[in-house]
């Protein structure tokens, strides 16, 4: 049934769909209304479910390890400094092979304290293991959090489900949420593959020597790549259950674009609107929405891009000495591609900033003019400053 | 749905059913810590040996009865001790070289109080009858002391008191204000309880005595020193003249004497300053005249502290040499001393600075310079192959049954402290006798030590849990200061100088339950385990066990690795580490 | 597209009126896209919030710069705050007032409709006596001015998202739809 929610309560419905049965969270605008509204849940007897408040993001991500570590689904929400007091315990959820799913609300990371969109809190755990998915509405939200407790569930590692701060976390749409019986037929219940069991006492990860460490660093790299082979026939499933798919990647009129905009999470949805109107006027243009980050979805992007001559990139996060993350990550894979064609990397709407209808014109703009600008990393509506003081 | 992925790829996860136990750290091990409780500094230092960390910890624990019988087993008297002792245990306390030391004083008196104010009955553990007869002659601290632990270790024992009230010099010798009537006669009333008979107006005189040889198996003389030693000046029986001791006894008997203008008081001693704040008291100008200085003054510091706010006058380095009557008064005539050198005790040797001398013209002199024993009998007998010459006291065997002469009789220190632990000593060394003859008194008596002094435990003596505790005194290095943060020590809530000029109420006053946990908490506990289980905490192989229902700590030596960080991580002591396979 | 701005102070249920309002209008059958001013929410602080109303999915994720329409919650916001800021001529602006302001003139170009949501508001016992909340008797108002949504939706709305004395909301919305003083355009 359709019903106009709150981006943070379209993560929360999926949270109560997919049974979660232990919670964890320590609150930090904007993901904070998530786990309101599942704490209100819990203390409701709406959900099953454990709720653990806990004093750090870090004893958050500790006490879902634990929990994961028994054999129940878990869920936890967070952002920005949040996310990244939990890095360390990231890396140990993904190298225990824990599926947990967390909803991670972009947002800038301080100094300038800043609470607003911005992709660098979750990219800079782009290492750790974790499969990233970035959010276009949503809809778009509440079915990849689902999804992504079936997948993790299936290969064994942790998923971020990312979701624009503001933008998506606290704006209201009308939201399809699927019934009960359709979420169940879709996701069955959590079968661990080890779990800890206080019967028969058992140590995990112990000391790891280097006769078999390597060995497990190889499976979760197996494991991540096996995503991309699972990805669509999980995604059918879901279709069936919800009549909705997304696809890791999502080309729109690239096939005969002169210019691909790539782009992630809502900024996306403006892009939809600028493509419209350029294609009105003729002009050759194309999007390619980025939705799966990690595992990196390089055959799909080498594919939608195939033939395009330039490519823009619009990256709302830096990675400082290099450019824009997606940017690189674009280079990398059309990296040993034959044939000749430029990306440009864009970085735009930091710290919340509105990335306009006007801006991504002025972008395609500059990049269609002659040659096209001459720096590969161009940094896009940056105001005169006053640096005052001594 | 049938499930269109039905991919499950096995997990290569590294995990161990094996135990950590199956790993016996405790085959590394080259140390080997263990427990073992030591001596603390103030549980030496003080005469009776009470047990103070204890008290201190069980305190702490709100335990005020249980910390109440710990000290009864030790000291028959805490109301008193907590009111008159001297408390080396404080000047001894680890703590003073942290901030300050526990008010240890304060605390005995606030247990003695509240068991009191409960009417606690203490359970102590107790001796079964021996069916042996023992009469103490004089009730004072040493004689209530010695019937009292008599009575421990099942002797009957009869106390006779030449006085119509028992308490000997805490009943006639120390003032009101510092030792008030009702509360002694509690504390002899308990000892009562236990089953002493105390014959009081029953003077033994030589004869007596020598009767109650015949009677009974041992017997204990403590009837103190009464008789005031002279001046040997010129002057000294002049009318308005008078001895110190007399006069605290006139006072404690109810007496109001007139003392109008001003007194002279020569000494240096308790009785001296006693006799001057009584005489204040009763409305009188005191001047105490000392021939040393006031550092010299065997006087307890509190007790001089008291009186110079109380308005006492102090004349240091006057020696007198003679006193006269004129115009109805007395004249105080006075030479100058100096110091020069030192005395073989350490205190500074008094010279006459010339020959200049000053007069003092007073309405009464009170001497207080000393006291001596009333009858010549009651002087121990010269040592000899028949006497035993402990600590505190000495044994005479020389005529049937063996003979104790404890208290101020045998000398040593005269203090209250010391006379209680005189009897005590007296009775173990008598209970040593009668079981093992003359020749175990000493190897018994040694085996009770306290420390490294001359106290003497009875939980020892009766084989209590104390008996475990090794001597050794623990030092502030020992302690392990990172535990412990800056806490003020309380203040003893007393009277104002003004009101206690007005009458001979108590001074000090009581203390509230919470203010004595919180000061009792300051307590390092110097070489026992209080249970803060640092040793559990800290033990990175999970080694050191707590039983539940004892609350007894063991370590685990299949596991234990000899890292000693139990024993550097106990705040107190309480533990030690050794080599393994040493002693 | 409809864009439409309320300003209100923190604590006056501004957001919780403009969720409202998109609920009414998205069981009318449009597309709807509601939320509150990116920031730091504070009582008694000036605050906005914005409702997209369209037939098409709505697509755009920016901050509302040019509205259509807005509306003034607290008539003392207009001291401090450009309540006209980026709003198109010919746009309503719904306020909050006993009577008309003095100085039309700064209105002028727009349309203006007032309403005395307090009065209403306190005398269905919305709020407390100092503070009356009006959100969703200006949500009557609201649907009076646009014509739209319509009355039956709006009173479904109120009626699933107010939990307290649901009733007495639907009762000042109404009141305030039969209230409202439509002035016009201002010239």
């Amino acid at each position: 049934m359709k019903r106009v929610v709150e981006g943070s309560q379209a993560v929360a419905e999926a949270v109560r769909l997919a049974k979660v049965q232990v919670i964890s969270a320590y609150p930090i605008t904007p993901q904070t209304h998530i786990v309101e509204i599942l704490a209100d849940y819990v203390s409701q007897g709406r959900m099953k479910a454990r709720f653990l408040r806990v004093e750090s993001e870090h004893s958050c991500m500790a006490a879902l390890i634990g929990a994961q570590s028994m054999g129940v689904r878990t869920f936890t929400a967070t952002s920005s400094q949040g996310l990244a007091l939990m890095h360390e315990l990231l890396h140990w959820a993904s190298g225990a092979r824990l599926p947990i799913v967390m909803a991670e609300v972009n947002r800038a990371l301080a100094p300038g304290w800043n609470i607003w969109s911005d992709q660098s809190d979750s990219l800079s755990q782009r290492d750790t293991g974790w499969m990233q998915f970035y959010c276009e509405d949503s809809q778009e939200v509440l079915d990849t959090t689902l999804f992504a407790y079936r997948l993790a569930e299936t290969v064994y590692l942790p998923a971020m489900v990312v979701l624009d701060a503001f933008f998506l976390s606290h704006t209201y749409e009308p939201v399809d949420i699927p019934s009960q019986e359709d979420v169940d037929r879709f996701l069955p219940p959590y079968e661990p593959a080890f779990q800890l069991d206080t019967k028969h006492p058992y140590a995990l990860s112990p000391l790891v020597t280097p006769n078999a460490y390597m060995e497990m660093r190889h499976e979760m790299s197996a494991a991540m790549e096996d995503v991309l082979g699972l990805y669509d026939g999980l995604e059918e499933e879901m279709f069936r259950a919800f009549g909705r798919r997304y696809g890791m990647v999502e080309a729109i009129e690239c096939r005969d674009a002169r210019v691909v905009f790539v782009t992630s999470g809502t900024v996306t949805s403006t892009a939809r609107i600028f493509l419209k109107k350029l294609r009105e006027r003729g002009e050759k243009v194309g999007v390619l929405k980025v939705k799966l980050f990690r595992p990196f979805p390089t055959e799909e992007v080498r594919r939608a891009l195939a033939g395009v001559p330039k490519v823009v990139v619009v990256d709302r996060n830096c990675s400082f000495g290099l450019g824009g993350i997606f940017a690189q990550e674009i280079r990398a894979a059309l990296c040993n591609v034959p044939g000749e064609r430029r990306v440009y990397g864009y970085i735009a709407g930091l710290g919340g900033r509105d990335i306009t209808e006007e801006l991504l014109e002025e972008i395609y703009g500059e990049v269609t003019e002659g040659k096209g600008p001459e720096r590969e990393n161009i940094w896009k509506g940056l105001q005169e400053v006053s640096h005052g003081g001594r | 749905m049938d499930s269109g992925v039905a991919f499950k790829r096995r997990l290569y996860m590294p995990r161990t059913s094996m135990t950590t136990e199956g790993n016996r750290t405790g085959s590394w091990r080259f140390l080997r810590p263990r427990y073992e409780e030591k001596t603390s500094p103030c549980s030496a230092a003080c005469p009776v040996g009470e047990d103070i960390p204890r008290v201190e910890m069980l305190v702490t624990q709100g335990a005020f009865k249980e910390a109440w019988e710990t000290i009864l087993l030790e000291n028959p008297l805490p109301g008193v001790c907590g009111r008159v002792c001297f408390h080396p245990c404080e000047g001894k306390c680890n703590r003073k070289d942290f901030d300050t030391p526990v008010a240890i004083h304060t605390l005995e008196r606030f247990l003695s109080d509240t068991a009191f104010r409960n009417e606690t009955k203490p359970v102590l553990p107790r001796r079964p009858p021996t069916g042996k007869r023992v009469a103490v002659v004089g009730s004072g601290p040493a004689g209530l002391s010695a019937a009292w632990f008599l009575t421990i270790l099942g002797y009957e024992c009869d106390v006779l008191e030449a006085m119509e009230e028992a308490g000997g010099l805490l009943r006639w010798g120390i003032p009101e204000y510092r030792l008030p009537r009702s509360e002694l006669q509690r504390e002899i009333g308990r000892i009562v309880d236990e089953g002493v008979r105390i014959h009081t107006g029953e003077r033994v005189k030589k004869e007596r005595f020598e009767e109650l040889r015949t009677r009974y198996d041992a017997l204990l003389l403590g009837c103190g020193l009464w008789k005031n030693r002279p001046l040997g000046i010129s002057g000294e029986d002049v009318p308005g003249v008078e001895d110190g001791l007399t006069f605290l006894r006139r006072v404690r008997g109810g007496e109001r004497p007139a003392v109008g203008g001003v007194n002279a008081i020569i000494g240096g001693g308790n009785t001296a300053v006693d006799v001057a704040r009584s005489v204040v008291r009763l409305g009188g100008e005191a001047v105490i005249v000392y021939r040393r200085r006031r550092e010299d003054m065997p006087a307890f510091f509190e007790e001089i502290e008291g009186a110079l706010e109380e308005g006492v006058e102090i004349k240091e380095l006057l020696a007198p040499s003679s006193i006269a009557a004129r115009n109805g008064g007395l004249v105080l005539t006075l030479r100058r001393m100096m110091i020069e050198g030192k005395d073989k005790d350490g205190r500074g040797r008094i010279v006459p600075a010339g020959t200049e001398t000053l007069s003092l013209e007073v309405a009464r002199v009170f001497v207080a310079t000393g006291a001596d024993t009333a009858e010549t009998w009651h002087l121990p007998p010269a040592g000899n192959d028949k006497t035993i010459r402990l600590s505190r006291c000495l044994l005479s065997f020389e005529e049937g049954v063996p003979v104790a002469y404890v208290g101020d009789l045998a000398g040593g220190d005269l203090n209250v402290t010391a006379a209680i632990a005189s009897g005590k000593e007296a009775v173990m060394a008598l209970d040593s006798y009668f079981k093992g003859g003359c020749g175990t008194i000493l190897e018994d008596l040694s085996s009770c030590r306290v420390g490294d002094g001359t106290s003497l435990s009875m939980e020892i003596y009766l084989g209590g849990a104390r008996k475990a505790r090794s001597r050794h005194v623990v030092t502030y290095e020992e302690i392990n200061t990172d535990y412990f943060s800056f806490e003020p020590r309380i203040t003893q809530p007393r009277l104002l100088p003004d009101e206690r000029r007005l009458s001979f109420d108590e001074i000090e006053m009581k203390l509230s339950a919470g203010t004595a946990m919180r000061e009792a908490g300051r307590c390092f506990n110097c070489g026992i385990c209080n249970g803060c289980d640092n040793c559990w905490l800290y033990c990175p192989d999970v080694a050191v066990i707590r039983q539940r229902r004892s609350g007894e700590r063991l370590i685990d030596y299949n596991y234990c690795k000899g890292c000693g960080l139990c024993v550097v991580e106990c705040p107190r002591n309480a533990m030690a580490l050794e080599e393994e396979g040493g002693s | 597209m409809l864009e439409i701005r309320f300003h209100g102070r923190g604590g006056q249920g501004t957001v919780v009126a403009t969720i409202i309002l998109a609920k009414a209008f998205f069981q009318a059958g449009w597309q709807v896209q509601s939320f509150p001013f990116f920031g730091v929410e504070r009582r008694g602080a000036p605050v906005e919030a914005y409702l997209r109303l369209d037939k098409e999915k709505i697509l755009v994720r920016t901050n509302v710069v040019s509205p259509d329409h807005v509306v003034v919650q607290d008539r003392t916001l207009l001291s401090s705050i450009d309540v006209t800021r980026g709003l198109k001529r010919g746009g309503w602006i719904l306020m909050n007032t006993p009577s008309p302001p003095e100085d039309l003139g700064r209105f002028r170009g727009w349309r203006l409709a007032c309403c005395d949501m307090t009065r209403i508001a306190l005398r269905h016992g919305l709020g407390t006596r100092t503070h009356p909340i009006v959100n969703t008797t200006m949500t009557g108002a609201f649907a009076k001015t646009l014509a739209m949504p319509p009355l039956e939706a709006l009173e479904a709305a109120i009626e699933e998202e107010i939990s307290v004395n649901p009733k007495g909301n639907v009762e000042a919305a109404r009141e305030a739809y039969n209230e409202v003083l439509l002035v016009g355009e201002v010239d």
